[in-house]
């Protein structure tokens, strides 16, 4: 099972709920996927057209940015926590 | 599903949110609600005049653009299921999303939306989900086409409304485009535009147009802003001719048709290319009334001094008698005219940088 915690502009799309569990994904690709399925709409507002992650969110896996790891490809384990989070930018 | 009957409402796409103001078909008194999808630049709104709801093109910049609707005037909204996207796998992402128009009464669900990188999509359920035009997507040009100031993005779309399948779509720096059948196929219509200084003054195609707008009793008939002029089409865009005439500049970015009288359209010009401010210091809204052929100053009630500048989707003609015109400015300045530019009334001078502005008779 995968943990996936929301940021409050993302909550909407989860009918409210602050986090969403994902049985299971190998990735952090097949994670977003499956959000999606889900709750359409939410992969979307986390990934571009051709699945990148956009430029300013930022997905943590655990503790660990996943930018800092292998991004969209970056390996899922049962039990991970995820949180997805707009970066502090445009200032 | 909430309509508000018998009135005007105004949509004013801002960088700060969307607003909506509301009047009775005497134009006089504005109620506003907004800021609405607050947190979002909000480029264009449309109200969809077979049911009432209202479109916004949506862009977050944290996460990405999308279609919201909403059908009780904006108290609440909805998100496309699926918005405009590109299919995996071609390499392209929407950045943007600029002009969203719903189609005619015979085309029941039908609504279109322009985006950035340029292209256009098409909801058969009334917005709720897209689906890509492949024939612009894919068209063999496509690798040569040059991104204009705002982006490489389709910023007008132009259903004829008379003739079925009959479509104008206007790209930066790209030019101009018509399908005659339903977007399955689209031809360049771009004689006579002049480029400036290149070896090739008239192409096929890398004219930079700003604006597009016609009256819809006479949809054949086409106004044109252009980065390098003004012009009109008689023929449905296959051939444009020049009709700057006395304007103070060829450059601007708006363009409106009135919708009583195909001889009339309205311009706001600014400086030049290089000095996109009015000139002189002075705002004011040109118009024709016999096709382009003479121009004059529509400034009565607009401020003596002003640096004003109205982007391509801020100015709008109504569909009432006299025609109404409204313009929204980049530094948050709403007015109004009752009697097709004659004299004009602020609405607002406080709002975020407007980015368009839409009006429907409701």
């Amino acid at each position: 099972m995968i943990r996936v915690r929301l940021t409050a502009q993302l909550r909407d799309y989860a009918r409210g709920a602050r986090e969403v569990d994902v049985e299971s994904a190998a990735d952090l690709r097949t994670m977003v996927s499956k959000l999606d399925q889900s709750y359409p709409g939410l992969g979307g507002r986390i990934v571009d057209d051709q699945g990148k992650i956009r430029p300013h969110v930022n997905v943590f896996v655990n503790s660990e940015n996943s930018r800092e790891l292998k991004n969209e490809n970056t390996p899922l384990h049962d039990g991970d926590v995820v949180h997805i989070l707009p970066s502090v930018s445009g200032g | 599903m909430t309509k508000n009957k018998g009135g005007i409402c105004l949509l004013v796409g801002t960088k700060k949110g969307g607003f909506v103001f509301t009047s009775d078909s005497k134009r006089k008194e504005w109620r506003v609600s907004g800021p609405h999808l607050k947190g979002n630049e909000v480029y264009h709104m449309a109200c969809d005049a077979r049911n009432g709801a209202i479109l916004a093109s949506v862009v977050s910049g944290h996460w990405g653009p999308t279609v919201a609707r909403s059908e009780d005037m904006g108290a609440s909204w909805k998100e496309s299921r699926a918005p405009p996207r590109f299919p995996k796998g071609t390499g392209l992402s929407v950045a943007r999303l600029w002009q969203i128009k719903p189609a005619p009464e015979e085309e029941p669900g039908v609504v279109y939306a322009g985006v950035e990188p340029a292209c256009l999509f098409k909801s058969k359920d009334w917005g709720k989900s897209w689906e890509v035009n492949e024939a612009l997507m894919n068209h063999k040009t496509r690798k040569k086409w040059q991104p204009g100031g705002g982006g490489l993005c389709l910023h007008t779309i132009i259903v004829n409304g008379k003739r079925p399948g009959r479509m104008h779509v206007a790209i930066s720096a790209v030019g101009t485009l018509r399908t005659d059948d339903h977007g399955e196929s689209w031809r360049f219509q771009n004689k006579n535009v002049i480029v400036g200084d290149q070896p090739n003054k008239y192409p096929e195609y890398g004219t930079c147009v700003h604006k597009l707008a016609i009256n819809p009793s006479t949809p054949d008939v086409i106004y044109q802003q252009n980065h390098t002029g003004v012009y009109r089409s008689d023929d449905a865009g296959e051939q444009w001719i020049d009709i700057r005439h006395n304007l103070p500049s060829r450059f601007g970015f708006p363009v409106a048709a009135d919708a009583n009288d195909p001889k009339r359209a309205y311009l706001a010009p600014l400086e030049g290319d290089f000095s996109r401010i009015p000139k002189d210091g002075h705002f004011a809204v040109w118009g024709t009334d016999n096709r382009g052929k003479e121009w004059f100053k529509l400034d009565t009630g607009l401020p003596e001094k002003s640096y004003y500048t109205v982007l391509r989707d801020g100015m709008v003609s109504d569909l009432e008698d006299p025609c109404g015109l409204y313009f929204g400015t980049t530094t948050g300045q709403l007015f109004s005219s009752r009697d097709h530019g004659n004299h004009w009334q602020r609405i607002s001078d406080c709002l975020p940088p407007i980015l368009s502005v839409n009006v429907s008779s409701t």
